[in-house]
């Protein structure tokens, strides 16, 4: 929907699609065991190269600077058939975009130039706001950069990643920071994978900082307005998420509902089927309606976007998870088996609603701004 | 104005709702033995105990050891069950069981499952195999099997008793006899000398690796299935029968679901639970028969399932409040803001109302259901006093006996009204609907309110997720149980209602 104009992201949306149809959906189920089966690391390098993992960036990073339009088409279409893949782009843009709010583009700029997509990809937290943690990591000064101590639970893309971004406190401060962390730095213990409801091949880990090595990202203690920056912008990008996963689950449901029989007839002639899949396909039309929107107002900074991104985000992931719920009824027992993928999206729906933070307090955030 | 007469109060309460498709509860109060309400608390507290000493250690072991490893199969935790003695608990001592009365099982199945509903599962199968040999009501094979079960335990070698219904066509079909002719079954019994010849497969069977005996029901006639429905013994280890596939499922994965492969497979007489020439005595005809049996195991299961439901509700009530109690945001701790505190009340109130629900169906089936004449005091007090071996020499002799399946059978079937029938199968699809939706429900407001930490295994709350969507799928889905609950409890009594009708 957001492509149906604009050539360039015609194309995207096209590759994108196609991507996730050849390199994704055949091999989700086994993409799925990790972390007791194999890192999909093949498929990760395949989009690495197609660019998807650089449109949001600006040209000066030899990025694409096509938007959050272009980040969303290919979530979108990546999230149709494996939102692991979905997360992993998420994250990752969501580290350079706070590097990028901080001023921190010669940072920044040192990594994107890798060419492998390992030495690219930056860990970060994206499932929590760090102003809404009570017990971040510490850093104290030491020598021309920093050293971190204490704890980070489920950084994304820990483990995969040549950097960490860290939100942590400077000792003395009230507001916290963000730096970066080499994630080959032997001051830091690394645990196994965490096993997750969702977006499994998308790890993350906890890591227990003994005085690792740090570098300040922007000015210090500017760390919640570069959060809330960069979330305005990336919330677009988590409801083109579970859009994409809301079309996966109401495709699969449609075709299984042309082939079932019961009662002597395809499950697709009973009224009740029909009304379900209905529901579905309507919220997928107000979805693609309501991202169409935010992602244009967010491109071109309309008055209010922030909100309109914020908005979007909100009501599509709830949406999301009532879909995916129906994705699973509507093929029964089928739909709970891990040979369809009715039960990965179900679950990746649900991982999805908690990017950037706890789903009732970001809509009290919400309000507030209001309120202001 | 205050005065009426008895035939005018019987018209009144007859009309639409009656009186009677409600108020259970305070119709079974004055007939329920005293001793329920004890033996109630005694299953509670050893149901936590259990869950204390033998669930909650394992709970996150055995769903990632299936996650590792999906073919892994619990029975050290079948053979600790076993010890507990926890498969012949809610067997009646008439067959050499604790005797716990039936309606106890559901409150232990919430109990149990508000910490892993796969293990509660491990334990609640079995109790689904044995009510369809219940329903049977062919006492000396209820007599045979059971007595197994209890040897199994005393030997240390559990003997479990699964339902094989599911066909790979044939799921939801298989539930109503209306959709069941129109379906298309596969696992075919051939009448043969001395027994019937099975062939075909059953899918998704709870519990099915682990079991040694297999309720199955097939069919003589795959046109019309509904009027040759055939329910056999299948014991593990009888040639022509094997084991298949074991199911990747979302969750719930402690808890094998099992493809059951017959080829030629010889079930002897002896192990016919029922079937068409058992049928012709009773009042009603063939397929109204099968529709009763079906709704006699479905009125018992399915307040099961809604314990689950329930179980799976608290589960992620406890999970959020122990998080909110932990952790601060914005400058206090979650559980003191105002917008947690709603929260958490909405899910203690969905816990609190479907476990009414699942108890009234309980009600309906001591009244008018399954436990009828083992809850009617007089058998309730004999069974509870009556010494074990007064019961061996005595009583189970005549269990072998014809008559005793004959007289059960016009008590429990044919003396069960069609009304009744609806009212219990009805009430058990309503509260199905209602434990299962709290369950999931429940969930989805815990994760919301946990964020991050609810999305790891090591939290639990996830896992609840995962085991719980299954609970709104099997006995029925949940939109074939509110059909149900249209069919026997809303639209009964209106002529120009269809079911089913193609559209």
């Amino acid at each position: 929907m957001i492509a149906v104009k604009d050539k360039e992201l015609k194309m995207l949306d096209k590759a994108a699609s196609e991507f996730a149809k050849k390199q994704l959906a055949p091999e989700r189920e086994e993409n799925d065991k990790f972390p007791f089966g194999p890192f999909f690391s093949d498929v990760l390098s395949k989009a690495f190269e197609l660019d998807f993992f650089h449109v949001v960036l600006p040209e000066s990073l030899d990025g694409m600077n096509q938007g959050m339009a272009a980040l969303s088409v290919i979530l979108d279409n990546i999230c149709r058939e494996d939102s692991s893949l979905g997360g992993i782009i998420f994250t990752n843009a969501a580290a350079q975009q706070v590097m990028m709010e901080a001023g921190a583009t010669d940072l920044l700029g040192g990594i994107v130039s890798a060419d492998s997509v390992n030495d690219f990809l930056i860990g970060f937290p994206v499932f929590n706001n760090p102003a809404e943690v009570a017990h971040l990591a510490e850093a104290r000064p030491d020598g021309d950069g920093y050293s971190l101590s204490g704890r980070l639970e489920y950084m994304v893309l820990g483990g995969i990643a040549s950097h960490c971004l860290v939100p942590a406190r400077i000792a003395g401060q009230d507001e916290y920071s963000f730096f970066l962390v080499n994630a080959k730095d032997n001051r830091m213990t690394v645990s196994d994978p965490v096993l997750s409801l969702g977006l499994r091949a998308c790890p993350a880990v906890d890591i227990d900082f003994n005085g690792s090595r740090a570098t300040l990202v922007g000015k210090a203690g500017d760390g919640d307005a570069c959060f809330t920056a960069m979330a305005d912008r990336l919330h677009v990008a988590a409801a083109a998420m579970a859009a994409g996963v809301m079309k996966g689950s109401f495709n699969e449901a449609f075709g299984y509902s042309k082939e079932r029989f019961q009662g002597g007839q395809a499950i697709i002639n009973w009224s009740e089927m029909k009304m379900m899949l209905s529901n579905m396909a309507i919220a997928i039309e107000n979805a693609d309606m309501i991202l169409a929107t935010a992602v244009s107002a967010v491109d071109n900074r309309t008055p209010g976007w922030e909100r309109c991104s914020r908005a979007a985000a909100l009501q599509i992931q709830e949406s999301a998870c009532e879909l995916t719920t129906d994705g699973v009824q509507a093929l029964g027992g089928v739909g709970y088996m891990k040979d369809f993928g009715q039960e990965k999206r179900f679950r990746d729906a649900k991982h999805i609603q908690a990017l950037l933070g706890i789903a009732p307090m970001k809509r009290i955030k919400y309000i507030e701004s209001l309120i202001k | 104005m205050n005065n009426i007469s008895r035939a005018e109060q019987k018209r009144l309460l007859n009309r639409a709702p009656q009186f009677d498709d409600g108020f259970y509860s305070l119709r079974s109060a004055p007939r329920l033995p005293r001793t329920m309400v004890k033996e109630a608390r005694t299953v509670v507290a050893l149901a936590r105990k259990f869950t204390e000493t033998v669930i909650r250690p394992y709970t996150l072991e055995l769903d990632r050891t299936l996650q590792q490893d999906p073919g892994f199969l619990p029975w050290e935790f079948v053979k600790k069950a076993n010890e507990w003695g926890l498969y012949s608990m809610w067997i009646p001592k008439l067959f050499g069981g604790k005797g716990y009365s039936i309606p106890t099982l559901s409150l232990f199945l919430e109990e149990t499952s508000r910490e892993c509903l796969a293990m509660s599962n491990l334990i609640g199968v079995h109790y689904l195999g044995i009510g369809t040999l219940f329903s049977t009501w062919n006492i000396r094979l209820i007599n045979e099997i059971l007595t197994d079960v209890v040897a199994g335990e005393n030997n240390g070698e559990p003997a479990l008793v699964s339902l094989a219904h599911t066909e790979p066509g044939a799921g939801t079909d298989l539930e109503e006899t209306e959709l069941m002719d129109k379906a298309t079954v596969t696992c075919l019994a051939e009448k043969v000398p001395g027994g019937y010849k099975l062939n075909g497969t059953k899918v998704f069977i709870s519990n099915g690796h682990l079991s040694k005996w297999h309720m199955t029901t097939s069919f003589q006639d795959p046109d019309h299935p509904s009027s040759r429905a055939v329910i056999l013994v299948v014991k593990t280890g009888s040639e022509g029968f094997s084991f298949g596939r074991k199911e990747h499922k979302m969750g719930q994965k402690g808890c094998p679901a099992s493809e059951l492969i017959f080829k030629d497979c010889f079930v002897p007489d002896c192990y016919v639970g029922t079937d068409f020439s058992q049928f012709k005595s009773l009042k009603r005809e063939m397929t109204p028969s099968v529709s009763q049996l079906i709704d006699y195991i479905v009125a018992t299961s399915r307040a099961g399932v809604a314990a689950w439901g329930v179980g799976a509700a608290r589960g992620a009530l406890e999970d959020a409040m122990a998080f909110a109690r932990e952790t601060e945001v914005d400058g206090k701790l979650l559980v003191n803001h105002e917008w947690v505190q709603i929260r958490l009340a909405e899910m203690h109130k969905n816990v609190s109302l479907a476990r009414l629900s699942y108890l009234e169906t309980n009600y309906a089936n001591g009244l008018e259901g399954m436990f009828k004449i083992i809850q009617s005091k007089p058998v309730y007090y004999m069974l509870k006093m009556t010494p074990h071996w007064v019961v061996d020499r005595f009583m189970a002799p005549l269990l072998s006996g014809k008559q005793m399946t004959r007289t059960f059978r016009y008590l429990q079937m044919d003396r069960q009204t069609d009304a009744q029938i609806a009212r219990t199968t009805g009430w058990a699809s309503l509260a199905k609907v209602s434990g299962t939706d709290a369950g999931i429900r429940n969930c989805h407001l815990a994760l919301e309110i946990m964020g991050q930490a609810g999305l790891r295994h090591d939290r639990r709350t996830e896992k609840i997720l995962r085991d719980a969507k299954l609970l709104q799928i099997y006995e029925g889905t949940n939109q074939l149980n509110r059909l149900n609950i249209f069919k026997s409890l809303v639209g009964r009594n209106i002529p120009e209602i269809e079911i089913f009708a193609h559209e």
